[in-house]
């Protein structure tokens, strides 16, 4: 019997929610709307304002969408994967030079590693270099960070990363790229004990009930405020603070980690320069909330060596959106991605939920975060979740909201009004 | 719960940020994320349930709940109803419609849980149709405290209806009408093609004189711009540009006099809070209420503030001055407490505050 049977009055996936989030426009970008987590503003050098999208999976490999007018957004470009064990779910950009990730569904296969492309003209990317990190254990590249133009950090494999376990093979590799004909890396950061070799006892790896997800690098994100620190959500293994002042040779400054208890996979950490805040979220990725509670925390980060969480963002009962479809939980967030394009904030943060939809948050008090609007399409035509589930967001200077679905609904263009 | 002292400033300053002032995060509207509250009052005929009933058909009607305040009287749900529970119907256009038979506060408390937990639509504004009889100050007290329902529900305006062919007679009677009245931040006067023009603009003149402050709308055969529900009139400006004090512009019958404080200079929060604590403390009952906008010393935008009686709701700074004009703007409507007392009251503690 369904929640609607039992209550009918009950809000399903079929409801759309738009609580102080204005929808301006949608578009299932040709049909090929399942999205992945690279979000990226390029202004091109005829004005026009191109939104970069990295697809979830094969075929697409990304798509350019022409959002100078936010209401009437219209795809450029759309090109394809080299076949159908690859996907390219992150990219960003610096000027027109576009970074893309590729990830390989088994380890030693191509292409695994990271393209670069000169997008001056957006209807026309040209390969500029390929850099390789296909290897016996490497799938190649799940996210990369690409905002100065001069480095592009990223979770990767490497041909000469042996790890443990295979779940661990994706490491914090700092790739030059200043020749963007050139690429070579600088330096590189792993778990201790994950690598072959290591001189200290591999990480305690999780246990039944909690899913062993690895202990490998997600996002890699380094700001201009502190060159010289990488924030890392490195899974199964927490949130990892950098010091890479010597690129060659990144330094532990300090990791917090929750699980066990909690479920592991932590995705993403924001800092929050101005206000000695960090925000962080673990990753939902067990469908129907099996993996509950999947979070955004709000930490403390005062001492940097010493993060200590004080709250994170409600979220509504989990015994009701559970068995929305799909997933239900914390993925990514807005994350100040520096550059002329992106908005900053320090006292509202924006996620993406999968059924749960897009959410921002008041954290002006960072004790007591407070949900201040909130956007849940209804579930695209023909997704398997029966849900939404949306993924990924980006914000620009302009504070036009672009979210986008996981499997198929493609692209949605927001207003704010709070 | 007095007006609120901010001993708990001191926890937001480990985490100082440019964007975040003293009263939190700058805010586009007053409601930031709370969610609007519309009270819709008026003497039984006036038209309330139709009025309602068209505003929920229109784009910026869709998904409200309407809580309906009152016994006996003939639902909005006729023409749109879907389906219902014992306590809630769901009618269209992503509305539902409940009725507070017993306790307002026990059936918006239901509503906002009920919400999260995607029992309801998702609505994002409620309107609140009072009973004719009414008093609308215990509704409005209702929100005027962030202890209970304040916390998740903004009051943004209380309008009242008011029925052309029969309000001279009602407000001569009735002190509940005249309270509705003069409580309102927005007026509409129904009716007007059944009484025509001329009675019309002599009920008018007296909601002018009964409530000075409120803009008049008059609605033709039930229909008025839906914005009138939705979005707060500004506050007024008093005496035009550069007007600084008081400025009486009312007083009525039932020893209820309404005025405004004008002051184009910013002042310090506190001198401002704490004769705003002499007022609910020791005349509380009779600070029917105050609202407007206060310019702060060392703030960006206007500072939102609403009292009700001995209640205050937290004050909200808004990113910026909706007309591009700065200054204090408050309307005060007390009973038995002149202007005259108010204005030296706040000029003693300003002068306390700052010796010369």
């Amino acid at each position: 019997m369904s929640d609607r049977d039992k209550n009918p009055l009950a809000s399903g996936p079929q409801e759309s929610i738009a609580w102080n989030f204005k929808l301006i426009a949608h578009h299932e970008l040709n049909g090929f709307g399942g999205m992945g987590e690279g979000m990226a503003i390029q202004v091109a050098k005829d004005g026009r304002r191109i939104l970069w999208l990295a697809h979830e999976s094969a075929p697409k490999n990304f798509t350019a969408v022409d959002v100078s007018d936010p209401r009437k957004p219209k795809v450029v470009c759309q090109t394809d994967l080299p076949h159908s064990d690859v996907r390219s779910n992150s990219l960003e950009l610096t000027g027109d030079i576009l970074a893309v990730a590729y990830q390989t569904k088994q380890p030693g296969m191509k292409p695994a590693g990271m393209d670069l492309f000169d997008i001056s003209t957006p209807e026309n990317p040209k390969l500029i270099s390929h850099f390789d990190c296909s290897g016996p254990m490497s799938r190649g590249v799940h996210q990369l960070w690409f905002c100065d133009g001069e480095y592009v950090h990223m979770a990767a494999g490497a041909p000469d990363f042996l790890p443990n376990n295979q779940l661990d093979d994706q490491c914090y590799r700092i790739i030059d790229v200043r020749n963007p004909s050139k690429p070579h890396e600088v330096g590189r950061w792993w778990l201790p004990g994950t690598r072959q070799g290591d001189n200290v006892a591999p990480p305690v790896r999780h246990k039944p009930p909690l899913p062993d997800m690895g202990f490998r690098a997600h996002n890699t994100n380094v700001y201009p405020q502190r060159p010289d620190r990488a924030y890392l959500g490195y899974l199964d293994g927490g949130m990892i603070i950098l010091d890479i002042s010597n690129k060659s040779a990144p330094q532990l400054v300090s990791r917090f980690d929750h699980s066990p208890p909690y479920a592991g996979f932590t995705h993403t950490l924001v800092p929050l320069f101005e206000r000695n805040l960090l925000v962080m979220t673990d990753e939902s990725v067990v469908d129907r909330a099996q993996d509950w509670p999947k979070l955004v925390w709000i930490l403390d980060g005062r001492d940097e060596t010493n993060p200590i969480p004080i709250a994170t963002c409600p979220l509504p009962p989990v015994d009701s959106w559970a068995n929305r479809g799909g997933r239900f939980g914390a993925h990514n967030l807005f994350e100040n991605t520096p550059g002329p394009h992106s908005w900053y904030s320090e006292d509202v943060i924006i996620g993406t939920f999968f059924n749960g939809g897009l959410r921002a948050y008041d954290i002006s008090n960072p004790y007591q975060p407070k949900e201040i609007a909130t956007f849940v399409p209804p579930a695209p035509p023909l997704s398997k979740a029966g849900a939404i589930q949306l993924n990924d967001v980006f914000v620009d200077e302009r504070q036009i909201v672009y979210t986008v679905d996981r499997l198929v609904g493609g692209l949605y263009i927001l207003e704010m009004d709070f | 719960m007095r007006a609120r002292r901010f001993v708990w400033t001191h926890m937001l300053e480990l985490f100082p940020a440019r964007t975040i002032g003293p009263f939190g995060r700058r805010q586009r509207h007053a409601r930031g994320g709370k969610i609007p509250v519309t009270v819709v009052t008026g003497f039984l005929g006036a038209g309330k349930t139709t009025l309602v009933r068209r505003f929920l058909a229109t784009e910026e009607g869709r998904g409200t709940a309407v809580v309906v305040n009152e016994f006996g009287a003939e639902g909005i749900d006729d023409a749109l109803i879907r389906t219902s529970t014992d306590e809630t119907v769901l009618l269209g256009n992503g509305c539902l419609c409940c009725t507070a038979r017993t306790d307002l506060q026990v059936a918006l408390r239901a509503l906002v849980a009920d919400r999260a937990r995607g029992a309801v639509p998702h609505f994002r504004r409620v309107v609140i149709e009072t009973s004719g009889l009414a008093d609308p100050g215990p509704v409005l007290q209702t929100f005027a405290t962030d202890r209970a329902l304040g916390g998740e529900f903004h009051l943004e305006l209380a309008v009242a209806l008011v029925d052309a062919e029969t309000a001279l007679a009602t407000l001569a009677w009735s002190a509940e009408a005249r309270k509705q009245v003069i409580l309102a931040d927005r007026l509409i006067v129904t009716k007007v093609d059944v009484a025509g023009t001329a009675l019309a603009e002599r009920v008018e003149e007296r909601l002018r004189a009964l409530n000075p402050h409120a803009p008049i709308e008059r609605a033709i055969f039930g229909r008025i711009d839906p914005q009138s529900l939705v979005a707060a009139p500004a506050p007024p400006m008093a005496g035009g540009a550069g007007a600084r004090g008081f400025v009486a512009e009312a007083a009525h019958s039932d020893g209820i006099a309404s005025f405004v404080l004008a002051q184009e200079a910013p002042m310090p929060w506190a001198p401002f809070a704490r004769a705003m604590d002499v007022l609910t403390s020791l005349r509380g009952p009779d600070l029917l209420r105050v609202k407007g906008f206060v310019a702060v010393e060392g703030c960006q935008g206007p500072v939102l503030v609403q009292f009700v009686q001995h209640l205050a709701d937290a004050p909200v700074e808004l990113q910026a001055w909706p007309d591009g004009r700065r200054g204090t703007r408050l309307v005060f409507i007390t009973r038995n407490l002149p202007e005259r007392v108010v204005r030296d009251l706040f000029a003693a503690v300003q002068a306390v505050a700052a010796p010369p």
